[in-house]
């Protein structure tokens, strides 16, 4: 299997007014094609920061991250972002069908084909005939699919989540975290999540990245040997899932 | 709402209300016999007006002040505001001039206006430009500077640039404040552009207040004053209407 993307060496400073943060410390991993792989660490670890790196909206002071063999240097163009806050991501201004045609027309995409698009995005989250609809005319959950719709609508390579499930309630998360594993099985999309909650990190993942320390280093990379598909009842059942999530919450709250 | 069938009359309640205090006042209160008329007097001198083509000359110069001065102010400030609020910098160097300039009254640069142009119209679309440009102009940046960076850093994950970025959400993440800015400024367009006429000389109604104030003409001044009222009025509830239709996401 191919590497899509690689995490060199990289390390992040912030300088502020009271000196330098140190906030990634020669943090290196790979990501393998159509791979899930979480981030997990405990608050302000730097987990943002990471994913800040891997989407290009900043680049590290040190070290490198590739995707497909090459340097970033801006978000690159397969890429695709579903973010914790929906409403804030969302445009208020634009339905349903505006908002996921926007990065579309972006890429310079004919009307038939963006129109094709949103039809078949909205279908696979579940919303068809939402098109004409405004976020704000929709459950927190139904915006999240949205956000979704608009990250499949670009036929991204790579799809990166953070925090995706932390704003909606219990039952939509489940849902949810089902749906985007689906998207994942429908289009082969390496997923990279950043999360707090290590039970869904352990549902979702082939792969788990701990972050730890000040400044963060990769603490483990953990894998998830718990076959695909995976289903709410049974896995989160699983005598491996229980024993991974301990290994996992072990290693984020440095008992081990 | 159920509170909405009765907002008209409710309005029209407390008008006919505060016609009868004027009446009452005038006619048996401690105002009567001064040179405030009586509210039936000022009332029939409203519709004596109405039938004459001065008045609606008039109303429609004070129309005009107020209208084109609104306009150029707006091509001058939402652009300005915009390029001002896409910079830190020029947004904390310009701030504090704009709010220097922004309070102050219209009405003391009446004078050098009146040297420039003459009591002329001209006169009175510069006097309401400058009382509102400022205003105008922060309140644009405020709301560029408002967009939220969320939604800015989404758009830049889609690789979208600079100019997307302000087309399609700066400038929608502004709306709202450039509607207060301009529910603000059409008040205060109004309101100089009688001003002008009043203080300066300008043609419309600020002069016709004037002219039948020192002619003693208190009934048609009274007048004058009703006619402005309703005209502002109108004018309030016409961008309120707009405001609602343009700037939907924010109703809810």
């Amino acid at each position: 299997m191919a590497t899509a993307i690689s995490v060199n060496g990289v390390s992040m400073e912030y300088k502020t007014p009271k000196g330098t943060t140190h906030v990634l410390d020669d943090v290196s991993y790979e990501v393998q094609d159509g791979h899930f792989v979480s981030i997990v660490g405990p608050s302000g670890v730097g987990k943002t920061t990471l994913l800040r790196l891997l989407t290009g909206l900043a680049l590290p002071t040190a070290g490198e991250i590739q995707v497909r063999g090459k340097k970033i240097s801006s978000s690159p163009d397969d890429l695709a972002v579903v973010l914790q806050d929906y409403t804030r991501s969302l445009m208020p201004w634009l339905s349903v069908e505006k908002n996921i045609a926007l990065p579309l027309k972006n890429q310079k995409l004919s009307k038939a084909e963006r129109k094709e698009r949103i039809t078949a995005s909205l279908a696979e989250v579940g919303l068809e005939g939402a098109e004409s609809k405004y976020p704000w005319q929709l459950s927190g959950g139904m915006q999240q699919r949205v956000s979704i719709a608009r990250a499949l609508a670009v036929r991204p390579s790579i799809l990166v989540m953070d925090e995706p499930f932390a704003s909606v309630d219990a039952q939509t998360r489940f849902d949810l975290e089902d749906l985007v594993l689906k998207v994942r099985d429908d289009f082969g999309i390496t997923t990279l999540m950043v999360t707090h909650d290590i039970d869904e990190a352990v549902y979702l993942s082939d792969e788990i990245v701990v972050l730890h320390g000040k400044p963060a280093k990769v603490r483990d990379v953990v894998k998830v040997d718990i076959p695909f598909p995976r289903s709410q009842m049974e896995t989160r059942n699983d005598q491996r899932f229980a024993e991974l999530r301990t290994h996992v919450y072990g290693m984020v709250r440095g008992l081990e | 709402m159920s509170g909405k069938p009765l907002r008209i009359p409710a309005g029209l309640v407390s008008a006919v209300v505060a016609l009868l205090i004027w009446q009452i006042a005038t006619t048996w209160g401690p105002l009567a016999g001064s040179s405030v008329p009586t509210a039936t007097s000022t009332l029939a001198e409203l519709w004596n007006m109405l039938f004459m083509s001065e008045t609606w000359d008039s109303i429609w110069q004070t129309i005009q002040m107020a209208l084109y001065g609104f306009l150029i102010a707006v091509v001058i400030a939402i652009p300005v505001g915009i390029l001002i609020g896409l910079s830190r910098f020029a947004f904390i160097s310009t701030k504090f001039t704009f709010d220097f300039f922004k309070v102050i009254p219209p009405i003391v640069i009446i004078p050098i206006t009146i040297l420039v142009f003459g009591p002329t119209l001209q006169m009175g679309v510069f006097l309401v430009v400058f009382a509102i440009v400022f205003a105008l102009a922060i309140q644009t940046a405020y709301g560029v500077r408002d967009a939220d960076p969320v939604l800015i850093e989404t758009m830049r994950c889609y690789g979208m640039g600079r100019a997307k970025q302000v087309l399609y959400a700066r400038l929608p993440a502004a709306s709202p404040f450039i509607a207060i800015g301009i529910r603000i400024s059409v008040s205060a367009a109004m309101i100089v552009a009688v001003v002008a006429g009043l203080v300066g000389g300008a043609p419309g109604l600020g002069h016709d207040l004037l002219l039948t104030e020192t002619n003693g003409q208190n009934s048609a001044t009274f007048a004058i004053v009703l006619i402005l009222g309703i005209l502002g009025l109108a004018v309030s509830r016409l961008v309120v209407f707009l405001q609602r239709r343009l700037i939907f996401w924010t109703a809810s």
